[in-house]
């Protein structure tokens, strides 16, 4: 059995005694471009350190912990810069790093393992790479701009400029499409694939995988629960200072 | 019982909380336990995750039940559990389908959820057993080959509405959604060659 455990934030907790419970944080932390060492300092002082609202980053950690924001997050407008900053920094992480690595691994095992299933596997990814990266062009192109295009509209006190609208929905559909090959690769690996000398690429494979997962779960959650409820927040306060 | 079964607890005390996860450990019933501080909170879990079981402390539904009944309609097969140490109201605790009280010992809290699982399987059968029946078979035959729903309802003689139905059974029974997942699995069970795989 498996007991989800949760550990709420609070400003005063050490950072190094909060890691080892979930070593995933490094990755958060990181994508708010914090990295270590981190000596004993407190959430508090990090965020002081790095020029970041507390609160939000109280947001984002509970978020990545595992606690569900179910209420208005306290985000102000002035946050928006931050959050770009992290999601962004995610996706250099994505499209920079993991995938690659991920890649790199599959390409190992294509070499082991030459079943025709394997080299199916090789094809279903470097697919779905290619889908991902559009994606993340996407955002890095379109919707991150917009949302500091709004953000510097409102702090100009500028009236809200006609702008080609995107899409939120399609925008999440496109979230889920990435989430939902991710998984059907983690199953076909374990259930399905014959193994073929591989057991120890496969390993290493699907240890970067849930890491993966676990990232962009997040990540989506982030999107989903405070930045589309933010630029719906901004929209209506421009249009209302027309 | 050998199947998973996904459960929420609804309540914000730990030692209620932990002490059924306890209790639930030792029970024999193959679960997965997650602790919602809230119904909203349970409301999304619950969107993401089938959960058969969900277990609720009353006390979140003073002043708040419309949620709740909207919940209980939006996830009909869903079992609902008052978790009582308080006096309620009898509306409140008629919502539920079962109770457990902090006074039942492990073995009441045991048979109270199990009998509420095994009137599931009941309504439920079939769907849990993973083996695919021989029309799906056809169908992840002429799906992984490249065919479009329209195509396969035509080849099968079978409306697009069933296409879809079937369709939906076999991600569910192996697990896997996407078109191109699905044909490696069709592959890894012999039942289409890599070779008829339309580019």
């Amino acid at each position: 059995m498996f007991h989800t455990k949760k550990i709420y934030f609070t400003p005063d907790l050490k950072i190094s005694e909060i890691i080892p419970d979930n070593p995933y944080l490094l990755l958060f932390f990181e994508h708010f471009g914090i990295t270590l060492p981190v000596q004993d300092k407190s959430l508090e002082t990090v965020c002081k350190e790095n020029g970041l609202s507390l609160g939000m980053v109280l947001t984002f950690a509970n978020l990545f912990n595992g606690v569900t924001q179910v209420s208005d997050p306290e985000l102000s407008f002035d946050d928006t810069k931050a959050i770009i900053l992290y999601l962004k920094n995610s996706h250099e992480f994505y499209s920079g790093e993991i995938y690659p690595d991920i890649l790199n691994t599959i390409e190992q095992m294509a070499e082991v393992n030459d079943s025709s299933e394997m080299s199916l596997v090789k094809k279903f990814f470097i697919n779905y790479f290619s889908e991902v990266n559009e994606h993340l062009d996407y955002e890095n192109k379109v919707v991150f701009p917009y949302v500091l295009d709004l953000y510097d509209q409102i702090k100009n006190g500028e009236h809200r400029k006609k702008r080609k609208e995107y899409s939120v929905v399609q925008y999440r559909d496109q979230h889920n499409d990435i989430e939902e090959k991710l998984d059907d690769l983690k199953k076909l690996l374990i259930k399905y694939l014959p193994q073929k000398n591989d057991r120890m690429l496969r390993r290493k494979l699907l240890y970067s995988l849930f890491e993966l997962d676990y990232d962009i779960t997040v990540h989506s959650q982030i999107e989903e629960f405070i930045l589309i409820p933010l630029v719906e927040k901004m929209e209506s306060h421009l249009n209302q200072s027309k | 019982m050998n199947r998973l079964v996904n459960i929420i607890a609804v309540e914000t005390s730990p030692l209620i909380s932990e002490g059924l996860a306890g209790i639930l450990n030792k029970s024999g019933i193959h679960c997965r336990l997650s602790i919602a501080s809230s119904l909203e909170e349970a409301e999304l879990l619950q969107a993401k995750q089938k959960h058969e079981l969900i277990i609720v402390n009353p006390i979140f539904l003073n002043n708040n039940s419309k949620l709740f009944h909207s919940i209980k309609s939006r996830f009909e097969r869903v079992k609902w559990v008052g978790l009582v140490y308080a006096l309620y109201d009898q509306e409140i605790i008629s919502m539920f389908d079962a109770l457990i009280t902090a006074s039942d010992n492990p073995s009441t809290v045991t048979d109270t959820l199990n009998k509420l699982l095994d009137e599931e399987n009941g309504t439920e059968q079939g769907s849990l057993q993973e083996i695919l029946t021989g029309r799906e078979i056809d169908v992840l035959k002429l799906l992984a080959t490249g065919n479009a729903n329209k195509e396969i309802a035509d080849k099968l003689n079978i409306s697009i509405h069933t296409v879809i139905s079937h369709r939906k059974n076999i991600s569910q029974k192996t697990g896997i959604k996407s078109v191109s997942g699905l044909t490696i699995y069709a592959v890894t069970q012999k039942l289409i060659s890599i070779d008829t795989i339309r580019e």
